[in-house]
């Protein structure tokens, strides 16, 4: 097996019956629901005493994109403590950057690639935490336009040539980053894990090993016809993990968990090397996040 | 109790965020129905406060005509105005039209008194901004043109969007939206403090029919929420504040041309459209921001 399942079911706590029938009528596809309360996360996940700890570095925000003109968007650099700036490092993307790199947030990358990387069971990879690009005002009281849906839902290389022409180029003026394209993976969630399968899809020069949990892909801008194209465009040297959750969303765009299932089915028919994990949980990070320790093992394995 | 509160705000709020469906906001039993007819080639809906709607005939009428909210009845409204393909009543409470056949830009009082306020431009469509700014699209050119509140003139974007011709802003007024009538995609443009336009992009993308390259968009306008609704050649196209496409609400016949779009009615929520020689209007579950 290369998955040991975390699943630890906990005895879901409501202070009312009202709120509990309240919660089961209108809760499934917005927020975390009883059933996503199964994925906790595991050791690899916390802090653990020894073990060396990267440097996660808020950098700049990213004001002057060509691709995206007009934007600007926050990104973090997590650089582990074993890397040695005679050595190329391997480089992974995250998609919605800034809930990734969270310490206490549902994935908390820096410490799983900490316990990882000091286990030799990933090798030495630089995070690149990216927040999808705003529209600010000059009102800071202004909600700025979200480009993210156009960013990430989008078909097309666009996303992949902002990684490759903007961000890489940056990191690599003060890190040593690998050019060998197995070497780069890319991560996201939702419209952000559709957005990673975009990246690879397009530039598999650039990019190999592909993370998507409770991708998008359904018809938000187009991107429910992957299943069709992986069918009948000849095989390219990805590495793809999905997982999505039996209660994700339904609505407009498409059926999520139908939609993974249909990605999953094209990737096996295509001979791809790919791991499927359909769940029970709903549109968040949970089960992706208590998967991620042993999903990493299994995407960096030669 | 408290608790039950808390999970119920949080619900409302992570729904809208998601935003809803098409089906979510039309009517059962409330499809399309004729609200005036006997025109030609009706355009430039645009509404008023109390809900009335206003629209010309670009082709053959005589000027405004408007369709009554209290009665429902429809008349000509000001006269002598032959032409007028774009129609917005401005924050100063007076008309903003693009004079297509004068090839102008115009407002003009209720009581029918014109100012010229640009000469010598194919003008198609425009909307004006709570602050006085006026953009309109000209559609041969590929240009969207702004006049300032202090009417200065000038060309907002040139060269990028196909045949620019439905126009409209966000509700926060800082986001400004062009539908292409010769491809497929909605432009957004960041607006500046000045009124000028950057961070263009095809933000949206409208579907396209069977076998064809353009979508036809035309008319736009924008509902309350910051939804944008957009006229095309397959009927009126919804898209979220997200620029993702929500739905497509069919036209009232196969063969209508759909060209304008705004809501009006009492409490704004009737969604009205220009298809050739008729309005049509139907009752929707939200409302415009005009």
């Amino acid at each position: 097996m290369l998955f040991r399942f975390l699943v630890r079911f906990r005895l879901m706590k409501f202070p009312a019956r009202v709120s509990l029938s309240l919660f089961l009528a209108l809760a499934p596809v917005t927020f975390a629901a009883p059933q996503d309360d199964q994925y906790v996360l595991g050791p690899d996940s916390q802090v653990q005493k020894g073990v060396p700890q990267g440097k996660v570095t808020q950098m700049p925000a990213w004001t002057n994109s060509k691709i995206y003109p007009g934007t600007t968007r926050d990104w973090w650099v997590y650089v582990p403590a074993q890397y040695k700036p005679e050595q190329p490092a391997n480089v992974m993307v995250f998609c919605d950057g800034g809930g990734f790199v969270k310490a206490d947030g549902q994935f908390r990358v820096p410490v799983v690639f900490d316990n990882l990387i000091a286990k030799g069971e990933m090798p030495v990879t630089i995070g690149l935490f990216i927040n999808p690009g705003v529209f600010p005002t000059s009102n800071p009281k202004d909600k700025p336009r979200s480009n993210r849906s156009f960013e990430y839902d989008s078909l097309g290389d666009l996303h992949a040539r902002f990684l490759i022409e903007e961000i890489l180029p940056e990191v690599a003026k003060n890190h040593k980053l690998t050019d060998d394209p197995e070497g780069r993976g890319i991560c996201g969630n939702s419209s952000g894990g559709i957005c990673a399968f975009t990246v690879a899809w397009e530039r598999p020069d650039a990019f190999r090993r592909v993370i998507s949990h409770i991708g998008s892909f359904t018809n938000i801008r187009g991107g429910h016809v992957y299943p069709a194209l992986v069918r009948k465009t000849d095989k390219k040297p990805l590495k793809v993990f999905l997982q999505d959750g039996k209660n994700d969303l339904d609505n407009q765009f498409g059926n999520w968990p139908l939609a993974n299932q249909d990605m999953a089915a094209a990737l096996k028919f295509a001979g791809y090397d790919y791991q499927f994990v359909l769940g029970e949980g709903t549109h968040n990070g949970k089960h992706g996040g208590a998967l991620l320790p042993d999903t990493l093992r299994w995407l960096w394995k030669k | 109790m408290k608790h039950t509160l808390l999970i119920l705000s949080l619900l409302v709020s992570t729904s809208l965020a998601q935003d809803t469906s098409l089906h979510d906001y039309l009517v059962e039993g409330e499809p399309w129905k004729e609200a005036a007819g006997g025109f030609t080639f009706t355009d430039g809906l645009c509404c008023d406060k109390e809900g009335n709607l206003f629209f010309t005939d670009v082709k053959a009428g005589k000027g405004i005509y408007m369709l009554d909210v209290a009665t429902g009845k429809t008349d000509l409204f000001l006269d002598n105005l032959p032409g007028i393909s774009g129609l917005q009543i401005g924050p100063d409470g007076r008309f903003y039209a693009c004079h297509n056949k004068e090839q102008r830009i115009i407002a003009i009082t209720m009581k029918g008194e014109v100012e010229v306020l640009l000469t010598g431009v194919k003008c198609n469509d425009l909307v004006v901004s709570k602050t006085g700014n006026l953009y309109f699209t000209e559609t041969p050119t590929l240009s969207v043109h702004l006049i300032t509140k202090d009417k200065k003139h000038v060309v907002a974007d040139a060269g990028k969007v196909q045949k620019p011709n439905g126009i409209t802003i966000s509700p926060d007024e800082r986001t400004l939206v062009v539908s292409e009538h010769g491809g497929k995609h909605v432009w957004a443009w960041r607006i500046e403090d000045d009124g000028t336009l950057t961070g263009g992009e095809p933000f949206m993308t409208m579907w396209l029919p069977v076998g064809k390259e353009t979508a036809s968009g035309d008319g736009a306008t924008t509902e309350a929420n910051g939804r944008f609704f957009v006229t095309t050649e397959l009927g009126v196209q919804i898209f979220d504040p997200a620029g993702r496409l929500a739905g497509i609400i069919t036209k009232p016949t196969p063969e209508s041309k759909v060209v304008s779009v705004e809501f009006a009615g009492k409490d704004h929520d009737v969604l009205y459209i220009a298809a050739g020689d008729k309005i049509f209007g139907r009752k929707v579950k939200v409302k415009g921001y005009f």
